[in-house]
């Protein structure tokens, strides 16, 4: 894939968008990354991989420790190529996909 | 996203928790959030082939367009026009497959006219700040 696909592939899911979101108020571990997630942490490591693939972040040792941040700058290739369309099937897929999600957790 | 030198195509997946059934007539029920039918303050649907449908959205703007494919509860495809497709016609298909106890649904819509007024960047960039950040403007691109 070309680096625009990586982007907005990595872009695409909403669970890649909220790491994206938590690296943009600073660095972290990758277990602080997962924390929010209902989800396995091998599914956490593929979206982060997903992140690395498009450049989206950085990995440093600190100590003991891997330091993960976010690195923004690819995100301006994205903006260039941003359709309205775009824009409109994400949101509504993901209202879609959220309406279902929430179906699942009434009891 | 596929560019060729007059028109776009767009490409989007989502793994959806229910079954197949289920999500295919989710998606032609306006009640549904997140359908393309959905927030429109007016409404016509006929979702069958050679039906029509013409949806107005609360912000006003019109789309309309035809079914060419209901095939439940695998494939809906319908023509799609609006102030963004220039009055050309459109392609959207969106397909849903079993993937155990979810839905794998693939929307792709293609033969979007690639202008300057269909692109709309600068309303895209903003979209993704927002959904990223919550508010536009913390991470800082130059």
């Amino acid at each position: 894939m070309d680096s625009l696909s990586d982007l907005l592939t990595a872009v695409s899911h909403p669970t890649r968008r909220a790491i994206i979101g938590r690296l943009s108020r600073g660095p972290a571990r990758f277990l602080d990354i997962a924390e929010p997630f209902d989800l396995a942490l091998n599914a956490v490591t593929k979206h982060l991989k997903l992140l690395d693939r498009a450049g989206l972040i950085r990995r440093k040792r600190k100590g003991r420790e891997v330091m993960i941040s976010l690195h923004a700058k690819p995100l301006k290739e994205v903006a260039v190529w941003v359709h309205e369309y775009e824009r409109f099937w994400n949101e509504r897929l993901d209202s879609f996909e959220q309406h279902f999600r929430e179906k699942k957790q009434q009891p | 996203m596929k560019k060729t030198k007059d028109t776009l195509d767009l490409s989007f997946e989502r793994k959806i928790a229910a079954p197949q059934q289920e999500v295919f007539d989710a998606w032609l029920n306006p009640l549904v959030p997140g359908t393309p039918w959905s927030e429109s303050k007016k409404l016509i649907l006929d979702p069958k082939v050679d039906g029509l449908f013409y949806w107005v959205h609360e912000s006003g703007c019109p789309h309309f367009g035809r079914f060419t494919k209901v095939q439940s509860p695998a494939l809906i495809e319908h023509t799609w026009m609006s102030p963004n497709t220039l009055g050309v016609e459109s392609k959207v298909s969106v397909r849903f497959r079993k993937k155990g106890k979810h839905t794998l649904m693939t929307l792709r819509h293609s033969g979007i006219p690639n202008t300057k007024k269909g692109r709309g960047h600068e309303w895209g960039w903003n979209y993704f700040l927002d959904a990223f950040y919550g508010a536009a403007g913390k991470v800082s691109i130059k």
